[in-house]
């Protein structure tokens, strides 16, 4: 005799500019770290519109949280070399950083086991042990075995097209299996992870790993930059080291005369990650029965009902959400403990961002939902 | 006048009229006064406490009147309850026996109307008690048919205060049995009075109350067995008659008709076996009829024996029939409920949901001698004083005392429609003898024609006081004696010699009625006024210390979680939640879907790990158990632990198996010596979480279990401790929401608790060649 | 490092060689037996290896008469039943099932290594190695759960679990039964014609009916249900107010019986009576009759329920 009404949605979905959810942003710097070598990449977050405050990490202020307050939309996070922080960035704050709406951007340690690299755990990365940064021995170059060009793989969230490779210097990583991670950069197969930069215990290493019975720490599966989106929305972008985003590695050549890809690469990363591009949110549902338009409290079996929605995307251009109808397989629900019926929920062509089905309910009582569940990398 | 001997002197000089007038009175005084007793003895439970809904079903009775009351009955009729079996629902319409809610909306609307705005809650609180009045008045008229006025006040008196109803029909015990025992007399004096009559009109009377019996409780089954039986018995004695066939057919035409209105009932009464012996008899009687009647035209003999043979093979034709129906499915054998009455070890094995409520139990004598008291022995004597008249009634009255005493015997709950039968036999009984004793005529002088009664049986009024009898509700036995003087039994021999037998046997009789009103006002005092929502215990000085932990729950619920935060508990306290927190649940007192609770179960027993994806799939936000180890209240859930179990696993038998939760000795433990898969259930965990920390150090005793609880508290990671009531009665836990990060939340409470991650290695892809 | 693993391979043929041996073992035994073994500390041992590749199923019990176990006995026949039903199976198939017994007189030393105090218990021993081992591979034998009582229907279902093929049990035709209900029938039929006015009798049936209402309110139902004892040694109340002994249901009925019968001698007895000085003797008596036996009726129900205030003589 009856139906119910929810609608659930966990949504992630690209483009440049001002995050949909804030503007200020926090750098936690280490002071060994000029801020005038990352100019690149401070000028072009805050030619973007954002509000950046630096702080070194055992500064006392500006606390990242006041009052259970989360003080800053963004927090960034460059501090390779510092063991101990201030009281107030710990794993659990940085953690319930997320929970509080604040999105990360951590730059792993290549030398040291600090605070962000034991977070690492958290969000099912798994470290090689300190000191054993990605060495790769090709293609052959002037640069040490440690700084590397690698080529952009396939992603959802950098555009790769046109871009150049990418210089990186840094700890790579690798995933373990968990359906919020998007991988942005991988490292280059003949790349691999070593303690030493000269092979004379390449054979004792493989031989090591082949008797603990683990995998290698090297290949393409190995990762150097991944985006996280947790449950709430927020975003985490794990970079593998710091100096990918330093003006040194922006001017680098990549390939003859051209400047390496890194400047558009990590402008790109950080967009996704401060949730300028790909958000996509709901803006209303309704369902009521065919030829009525308001809804009703119960819908009796057999019913017919019409069910929509109103999609729309961020566009950081000009900082408005914009009807979007570019979804093509997007899926209604029509839940009660398991879904009774599961129909594609397909675009009105007349209506930008609007989506729109028609079902009939099942011969079933029961409280039932609407669920619109629609996950996507990126 | 002389020459008739006496055993005490009566007035002579008052006229016949005067004498039927003022016992005339006197009857509708004492009825009168048997009705305010009956009410007042119920009211403990309002004084003593408030006036509050008790226990769990009337809950569900309560909610459901207020939205009738406030919403209209055809609103009811069409309702779907979402809150209930969340995510099922309840369509409750169908699903409930409407006849008391019905009855309370009719009396909310009539009070409204003469603009008298009494709340609906004190409407349904007080329902029982008035219903008892007319308990007390039906028996009176059933009793009165089976011998005489004098034995109607005495049945009236027992029923009024006999703990055996009372049990049912406090006030505030909104359920079901407090109309239907009033609807059951009820039905059965019409019945009786149809048939003594012959009266259609009777017939039809009680076909509707009949009727108004099956809208309100499913009992009505025993009517629906009960009439035919003693129809059958008849005819078997050879008792046919007119009048039978009158009453038993208006009765089950019509009443068979009537109660296929209600919805909850549908095409049952011909679908279904505990209904067919009804549709036997009444083939049967039409046979018989037809043959009486080709009989009473037709002389020869041998079409005589032709016509009894063709008579008997219908019958049996007609029996097959059934059997054959039966078996094809077109009739629906008989309901497991219905027969765990016959195959005692039937419930336990097929169906533990039914074995396992307390009220379904066997019932040991003490239960018995406690709610019956005196009557449970003048109950065979009444019985075989019925034998010795054997009218047609007092057939029904004998095949009554049976059936009931059996079906008493094999659940609790039943004991109920024992009540009404022991009353009436018991009052057959003791009036007899007082008949017997108070007669003033001595033996061997012709009879007496009825005389003037003021101060003869003042002798034996005196131990009770008038001002007694009205204060402790004493049944007047006096005015039972008034009138048993007129009743004149032609078979009666000799008589009783002297004063001092008559002294003694009346005495003895008056003592024990009153010792009779001491027991029924203790009983109903001490056992039988608890709401059990609210718990009373007394202090070291005697004052009375109220436990209102129940409540105190219910209302932070109401108060501190969101409107649809759905609530997991065992069903017990469903009715409740939704009742008093109104908030979904889960399960509850309505338990009609076995596996829905059977998954409940297996959340409870199982651990944390499994059983959280089931909270999950549920939405359950909140877990609610019931916890007594702290102050030794022992209906707690550790105690129903066992039945959880065995629900879950008549459904997930190779996930749950209930040996694992004794230890290797088969003991039921809690203590140190807990199976692992006793310790590691939830319920356990919720139960004892934090409990030995109440003793600082100190040895944590359970005091339900009589054991010593761990000092080490089990974790919980799944769930957050939302609230502990005062008493630690009742605990209600939050379920976490998955973790932010998408890990298991074990591993994020470690995080969360700062303990360090073991370290991982990366997944083999593929094998290294050296 | 190579010298291990062919020392593995060349012991494995032994041990299947010996597992093997010990399984004729086993079938020789339980042919012997006729389908059960039994158990003394070395069989028990080769019946319960570590590397067995049957399963097995032992009842651990006190058949003695020293002992006294009334359970042990009373299952015994059940467990029996179910292993000669066993037999009936094929050969490949029965090989892979035992049947065994351990009496606490031979073999006491199983008891107390085992740790087993109470008998009987039924211990099931699930397969250890080879293809029918269980999904959760543990080889610690499960206990039977007595909670279905001793009938062999319920054992075998559940042995059932445990065995390769179903246990094809079947309850026996119970011949005594029939031949008892056709010798009854048999009997009724010659004797209608002197029974017939038995049955008419309402003498007849108010005995029987008043019978079973006694019977009825005394508890029966109860003791029935409940399976409880007669009575427990001397004592022959059961404590608690929910709870009673068969022997309880016999003094309660009587006593409804003697107050009931006693209100009937004095409503319907004594006013018969010519006689001035024997009627009122006899209600007196009755009279006093009623008044001691209702006190010890109130007796009785103060121990059952402890709280009870009121009290007449006793």
């Amino acid at each position: 005799m009856a139906a119910w009404l929810l609608a659930l949605l966990g949504l992630a979905i690209s483009a440049c500019a001002k995050s949909s959810t804030g503007n200020s942003v926090l750098v936690l710097l280490e002071p060994s770290l000029d801020k005038a070598n990352f100019s690149t990449f401070f000028n072009g977050l805050t030619e973007s519109g954002y509000e950046l405050t630096f702080r070194a990490p055992r500064d006392a202020k500006p606390a990242v949280i006041e009052d259970d307050v989360a003080q800053f939309s963004h927090v960034v996070v460059f501090a390779p070399d510092t063991k101990s922080f201030a009281q107030d960035v710990t794993p659990q704050s940085l953690v319930s950083l997320l929970s509080k709406g604040t999105n990360l951007l951590l730059a792993l340690s290549p030398k040291k086991q600090t605070i962000v690299n034991s977070l690492a755990a958290e969000f099912s990365l798994i470290l090689p042990p300190p000191g054993t940064p990605l060495i790769s021995h090709f293609p052959e170059r002037d640069t040490p075995a440690t700084v590397i060009p690698v080529k952009p793989t396939e992603n959802p969230i950098v555009p790769t097209k046109g871009l150049l490779p990418v210089w990186f210097s840094g700890v790579p990583f690798a995933y373990s299996p968990n359906p919020l991670l998007v991988p942005i950069l991988n490292a280059p197969s003949e790349s691999f992870a070593a303690d030493s930069t000269t092979d004379s215990g390449a054979e004792g290493i493989v031989e090591a790993a082949d008797k603990g019975g683990e995998g290698l720490w090297a290949g393409s599966q190995l990762a150097l930059v991944a985006g996280f989106q947790a449950h709430g929305d927020t975003r985490v972008l794990w970079a593998g080291g710091v100096d990918m985003f330093s003006d040194e590695f922006a001017q680098k050549e990549s390939a003859k005369g051209q400047q390496s890809g890194n400047a558009q690469f990590v402008r790109d990363a950080a967009a996704w990650a401060f949730r300028e591009s790909k958000v996509l949110r709901i803006d209303s549902v309704a369902h009521h029965r065919v030829n009525e338009t308001e809804p009703r409290e119960t819908y009796t079996t057999n019913d017919h009902v019409v069910f929509n929605t109103h999609i729309s995307m961020f566009n950081p251009k000009t900082s408005v959400w914009e009807p979007y109808s570019g979804i093509s397989d997007l899926q209604l629900e029509f839940t009660m403990l398991d879904p009774h019926i599961r129909t594609s929920l397909p675009p009105v062509p007349s209506n930008p961002g609007e989506y729109e089905v028609t079902f009939r309910v099942p011969d079933r009582h029961g409280v039932f939902k609407f669920i619109i569940d629609y996950k996507r990398k990126g | 006048m002389a020459t008739n001997s006496k055993a005490y002197s009566l007035p002579s000089n008052v006229s016949p009229e005067t004498v039927a007038n003022t016992s005339s009175l006197l009857r509708i005084v004492s009825l009168a006064l048997i009705s305010g007793a009956a009410i007042a003895s119920r009211l403990f439970a309002v004084v003593n406490f408030e006036s509050i809904i008790h226990e769990f079903d009337p809950w569900f009775n309560y909610r459901a009147t207020r939205v009738l009351a406030s919403k209209g009955f055809y609103a009811f009729w069409n309702w779907f309850d979402p809150t209930a079996w969340y995510p099922l629902g309840r369509v409750v319409g169908g699903t409930v026996y409407p006849g008391l809610m019905a009855t309370s909306g009719v009396i909310y609307n009539i009070l409204h109307a003469l603009h008298l705005p009494v709340d609906i809650r004190n409407i349904c609180v007080l329902l029982a008690p008035g219903f008892s009045a007319l308990t007390a008045w039906s028996t009176y008229m059933f009793t009165k048919e089976m011998k005489d006025e004098s034995a109607g006040l005495l049945a009236a008196a027992f029923i009024g205060i006999v703990p055996g109803y009372i049990s049912r029909s406090v006030a505030g015990s909104y359920d079901n049995e407090a109309i239907a025992i009033f609807l059951l007399m009820f039905t059965f004096y019409c019945w009786i009075k149809a048939l003594k009559t012959g009266s259609a009109l009777f017939g039809t009377l009680a076909a509707l109350f009949y009727f108004y019996m099956v809208a309100a409780w499913g009992g009505y089954a025993f009517i629906t067995n009960m009439i035919p039986l003693h129809a059958l018995a008849l005819i078997l004695m050879g008792r046919y008659s007119s009048r039978l066939y009158v009453a038993y057919s208006s009765w089950y035409a019509i009443g068979t008709l009537a109660s296929m209105q209600v919805p909850f009932v549908g095409f049952q009464p011909v679908r279904t076996s505990e209904h067919m012996g009804a549709l036997g008899v009444f083939g049967l009687l039409q046979i018989i009829a037809f043959a009486e009647l080709v009989r009473s035209h037709v002389s020869s003999k041998q079409f005589q024996s032709l016509l009894y043979a063709s008579v008997i093979g219908a019958g049996i034709l007609g029996t097959a029939g059934i059997v054959g129906l039966t078996y094809k499915g077109w009739i629906a054998p008989w309901t497991g409920r219905f027969y765990s009455l016959w195959d005692t070890g039937y419930a336990k094995k097929y169906i533990p949901i039914i074995a396992s409520v307390s009220e379904h139990q066997p019932t040991a004598w003490p239960s018995f001698f406690m709610d019956l008291h005196f009557l449970i022995f003048l109950f065979p004597a009444g019985v075989a004083m019925c034998f010795k008249q054997l009218r047609d009634e007092h057939v029904f009255v004998i095949i009554y005392a049976v059936v009931a005493s059996y079906f008493a015997g094999v659940m609790v709950r039943l004991m109920l429609t024992l009540t009404p039968c022991v009353c009436v036999a018991a009052a057959v009984a003791f009036s007899s003898l007082l008949d017997t004793y108070i007669d003033p005529a001595e033996p061997n002088v012709p009879k007496e024609e009825a005389e003037a009664t003021e101060a003869d049986p003042g002798a034996a009024d005196a131990p009770t006081t008038p001002k007694k009898a009205k204060k402790a509700s004493a049944p007047p036995p006096t005015l039972g004696d008034f009138v048993g003087k007129f009743v004149v039994d032609e078979k009666k021999p000799h008589g009783i010699f002297g004063l001092n037998t008559r002294l003694a046997v009346i005495l003895n009789a008056l003592a024990m009625l009153v010792f009779f009103v001491l027991h029924c006002t203790w009983v109903t005092a001490n056992a039988y006024s608890s709401p059990s929502v609210v718990l009373a215990s007394s202090n070291p000085d005697g004052s009375q210390h109220i436990i209102d932990d129940f409540r105190e729950a219910y209302y932070w619920l109401r108060q501190n979680t969101p409107q649809d935060a759905v609530v997991m508990s065992w069903w017990d306290y469903g009715y409740q939640i939704a009742g008093m927190a109104d908030r979904p649940t889960l399960v509850d007192n309505n338990t009609w879907n076995n596996t829905h609770i059977a998954t409940v179960g297996k959340a409870m027993s199982s651990s944390e790990e499994v059983a959280y994806p089931i909270l999950r799939k549920h939405d359950v936000d909140y877990v609610l158990i019931i916890f007594g180890g702290l102050l030794g209240y022992s209906g707690d859930d550790i105690n129903k632990f066992l039945w959880m179990v065995r629900i879950a696993q008549g459904v997930w038998p190779n996930e749950i198996q209930e040996p694992n939760y004794f230890t290797p000795r088969g003991e039921y433990r809690v203590d140190d010596q807990a199976p692992p898969a006793m310790k590691n259930s939830l319920m356990y965990k919720m139960s004892y979480y934090r409990f030995a920390e109440l003793f600082g150090g100190q040895p944590a005793q359970d005091r339900v279990r009589g054991q010593q609880i761990s000092k080490t508290s089990p974790t919980l990671d799944y769930l957050d401790e939302a609230f502990t009531s005062e008493n630690w009665i009742v605990r209600i836990y939050q379920v976490r929401k998955e973790d932010l990060l998408g890990r298991d939340l074990k591993l994020a409470n470690a995080f969360e608790a700062g303990r360090k991650r073991k370290k991982q290695k990366p997944p083999v892809r593929r094998r290294a060649i050296a | 490092m190579l010298l291990l693993p062919l020392l593995a391979l060349f012991a494995f043929p032994l041990c299947l060689a010996a597992t093997k041996d010990t399984r004729e073992d086993l079938v020789r035994l339980a042919k012997a037996g006729n389908g059960i073994i039994k158990l003394d500390e070395r069989t028990y041992d080769s019946l319960t290896a570590s590397d067995r590749e049957w399963s097995a199923t032992i009842v651990f019990t006190a058949l003695d008469t020293r002992r006294k176990c009334g359970p042990c006995k009373q299952f015994q026949p059940s467990f029996e039943a179910v292993a000669q039903a066993w037999n009936k199976v094929p050969a490949t198939s029965r090989n892979e099932h035992f049947f065994a017994i351990a009496d606490f007189d031979e073999a006491p030393k199983i008891f107390t290594k085992l740790g087993i105090q109470s008998a009987p218990v039924v211990h099931n021993y699930p397969v250890a190695e080879g293809p029918r081992k269980p999904a959760h591979g543990k080889p610690y034998p499960s206990t039977y759960d007595f909670s279905n009582g001793y009938a062999p229907e319920a054992l075998a279902e559940h042995l059932s679990l445990y065995t390769p093929v179903r246990i094809p049990y079947r309850p026996p035709v119970d011949w005594a039964k029939y031949g008892t209900f056709a010798a009854t029938g048999l009997i009724l039929t010659t004797v209608a014609r002197f029974i017939f006015p038995l049955l008419k009798s309402r003498i007849t049936w108010a005995i029987i009916t008043i019978g079973t209402i006694l019977v009825m309110t005394g508890g029966h139902m109860f003791v029935r249900i409940r399976g409880m004892p007669y009575s427990d040694g001397p004592n022959w109340i059961a404590g608690g107010y929910q709870s009673q002994y068969g022997q309880e249901t016999q003094v309660i009925a009587l006593t409804y019986g003697i107050l009931g019968g006693a209100f009937l001698m004095l409503t319907l007895v004594a006013p018969y009576q010519t006689s001035k000085s024997r009627q009122q003797l006899q209600v007196w008596l009755w009279s006093i009759v009623i008044f001691v036996m209702f006190s010890v009726l109130i007796s009785l129900f103060r121990v059952k329920n402890r709280g009870y205030p009121f009290k007449l003589l006793l």
